[in-house]
């Protein structure tokens, strides 16, 4: 039941239209029967063969060849039997003719203006269509361009913008209908690196040009773009649009200009501490000079007061007088030690591969007058090469081995050893370690200051200037230094160097 | 008895003076000891000039120079004596307070003969002192034209 009613369905739409176009060609043939039948009886008997060739026309004009051959039909037997004599009656003879082919003649020419009409008809509905495709796809393109965050905008040879997209909108403020048909470079203000007409003259040599711009907004504030423009000429090749592409570098150019700025106060900053600098020399050789005279003089002077006028001083007199002497020598000790110190931050370093164990073996070689005497046992291991400054690199093992040698004083026998130590790739880390005095790793952080003893001086002597020049040394070398110690246990130093 | 030569000693400061009299009188090398006491009054013996316009014009055994003087300073004096025909004959000897590398250079670009830093301690004074006295007035053969007595 179902199934016939689908059937049904899916046929019914093509036998209606059929039949209307069939019906088309009764009623229209019907429709002229009766009017010449009407206006004959009004005495006009010319008539009816215009009327059955108007129907004929309107079934092939409306309704295809198909049923024009039976309006044709139709139309002949009808003329036939109402308007050839013998009336009312279906006789053909040779007199019919003509009207049947005249009927003939007709219906195949409106059939055929009407499938030309037809293909006409067609070629432009595709025509329509294809123009509806390009306009969806040329659409669909410039909304791709409206995505780009870069402003876009094409202007045409009188620089009157005729593109402009939503990025240009963004970036100037002025929407898309304010914008076209205005002259680009009087509504940006553009400001050019270059005069205009040099620029225009490379567009058109090369067809493109860059460089930066300086437009102003709608709102009044300019902007610094970095601009793109892009030539396309016509097919004779004169220039007929410019393509546009801007992109806002101001926040660039800002950050550009911070960091000049910036880069000037470092360099007064860098100025103010050369001569910082220079007047701490100034100040150090001022020490060397000026300090060490009235030393001498104090020293010369109770040396000579002790030599000639010994005999009258009581044993009292002569305790203080050896206690000045002492004092202005160590005063002298911790002056050279300064001096020493401070020329190493300013001497210039000469960095070449250091063979270690021959800087090893050279210090040791001249320890051997403060060890006589002493029972010392040495562990050197070997040591690879490093990149340094020789001489630097020899003070910091003379610093850390004189050192060794003298907190290991009260030590038989005193165990020092000198070794490599891990450490990242690309250094070589050096310890020196002995089972002396030791320090308390609480105090770890005073270790490697200027003038900072961790001992009495009574009990071992220096200027505390060592451990604070290794540091420096190091520290000029790019490495670092640390220790370890143990109170009565012993210390040991650490410092690293870059790998040669 | 030896011949013992002049010694020009070029020292501003007093106590330095004394000091270095003390240490060549220990070895009677002082009674021939001329004092001047700046730059100025250095070059103005050497050149006889001012108030040594009048002193006959041999050269000392050796000059004691500071680096460190009043008006023209040491490494002057010493550029001008060096750079005079008949001066340049002189033995020089820097006898400074100061190590600084850079016044060492100075000193032996323009020619100086001897640099000597003055120690601290009064015994190495003497000697130091003693001992240039005693080299440069004694035992070094002063060139042509020096005094010796």
């Amino acid at each position: 039941m179902q199934a016939t009613v689908g059937s049904s369905k899916a046929t019914s739409p093509r036998w209606p239209r059929a039949i209307a176009r069939y019906g088309v060609a009764a009623v229209s043939v019907a429709v002229a029967t009766v009017l010449a039948l009407l206006v004959r009886r009004f005495g006009f008997n010319d008539v009816a063969l215009p009327l059955f060739l108007f129907a004929v026309g309107v079934t092939a004009w409306d309704a295809g060849p198909g049923p024009a051959v039976l309006s044709i039909t139709l139309s002949a037997l009808s003329f036939d039997f109402f308007f050839l004599p013998p009336f009312y009656s279906l006789d053909f003879s040779l007199a019919d003719l003509p009207a049947v082919v005249l009927l003939l003649a007709f219906g195949f020419l409106i059939t055929r203006f009407n499938t030309v009409r037809r293909r006409v008809e067609q070629q432009l509905l595709q025509a329509r269509d294809e123009l509806q495709a390009e306009v969806i796809e040329r659409t669909q393109q410039a909304s791709l361009l409206d995505l780009t965050h870069d402003s876009i905008f094409v202007r045409d040879s009188n620089d009157r913008i005729t593109y402009w997209n939503r990025g240009a909108q963004e970036l100037y403020g002025w929407t898309r209908e304010q914008a076209i048909g205005q002259r680009s470079h009087d509504l940006l203000q553009t400001a050019f690196p270059a005069p205009l007409n040099d620029i225009e003259a490379e567009l058109v040599r090369t067809g493109r040009w860059e460089g930066e711009l300086r437009h102003t907004k709608a709102d009044g504030n300019t902007v610094m773009v970095a601009s793109r423009w892009s030539l396309r000429c016509d097919e004779n090749g004169n220039p007929a649009a410019t393509l546009e592409t801007n992109n806002d570098i101001s926040n660039q150019k800002r950050r550009e200009e911070e960091i000049q700025s910036l880069n000037a106060q470092l360099a007064g900053w860098s100025a103010e501490l050369q001569a910082a600098n220079r007047e701490l020399e100034a100040f150090a050789y001022s020490v060397s000079h000026d300090l060490r005279a009235p030393l001498r003089h104090v020293a010369g002077f109770a040396e000579l007061l002790q030599k000639s006028g010994f005999s009258a001083l009581n044993e009292k007199g002569r305790r203080y007088m050896t206690m000045i002497l002492e004092s202005a020598n160590r005063m002298g000790e911790l002056i050279d030690d300064l001096l020493a110190f401070s020329r190493i931050g300013r001497a210039e370093t000469q960095m070449t591969s250091v063979n270690l164990d021959q800087l090893v073996k050279e210090v040791l070689g001249e320890a051997r007058l403060e060890t006589e005497g002493r029972d010392i046992s040495w562990q050197i291991d070997p040591l690879p090469s490093c990149r340094g400054d020789r001489s630097m690199l020899k003070l910091v093992l003379v610093n850390l081995v004189s050192n060794a040698i003298k907190f290991t004083r009260q030590r038989t026998p005193a165990t020092i050893e000198i070794g490599r130590a891990e450490g990242d790739k690309d250094e070589v880390v050096v310890f020196v370690r002995d089972n002396g005095a030791g320090f308390d790793m609480k105090y770890v952080h005073k270790l490697f200051g200027v003038f900072q003893r961790l001992h009495q001086s009574d009990v071992f002597e220096g200027t505390g200037i060592g451990l604070a020049t290794v540091q420096r040394i190091i520290h000029r070398h790019g490495g670092k230094v640390r220790a370890e110690g143990v109170v009565d246990q012993g210390a040991t130093f650490y410092f690293s160097v870059p790998k040669s | 008895m030896e011949i013992v030569g002049r010694i020009l000693m070029v020292e501003d400061d007093p106590k330095d003076v004394e000091l270095t009299l003390t240490a060549l009188e220990d070895y009677h090398l002082a009674n021939e000891v001329i004092v001047t006491r700046d730059g100025e009054e250095a070059l103005d013996y050497l050149f006889c000039r001012g108030k040594y316009a009048a002193r006959p014009s041999e050269l000392p055994a050796v000059m004691l120079l500071d680096l460190k003087l009043p008006k023209v300073d040491g490494l002057e004096v010493l550029r001008q004596v060096k750079s005079d025909d008949r001066l340049k004959l002189l033995p020089v000897v820097v006898l400074t307070s100061s190590r600084e590398e850079k016044d060492l250079v100075s000193s032996y670009r323009l020619g100086v003969n001897a640099y000597v830093v003055k120690p601290v301690d009064f015994h190495e004074f003497v000697n130091a002192i003693k001992e240039l006295g005693v080299f440069w007035a004694v035992i070094n053969a002063a060139p042509p034209g020096s005094v010796r007595k």
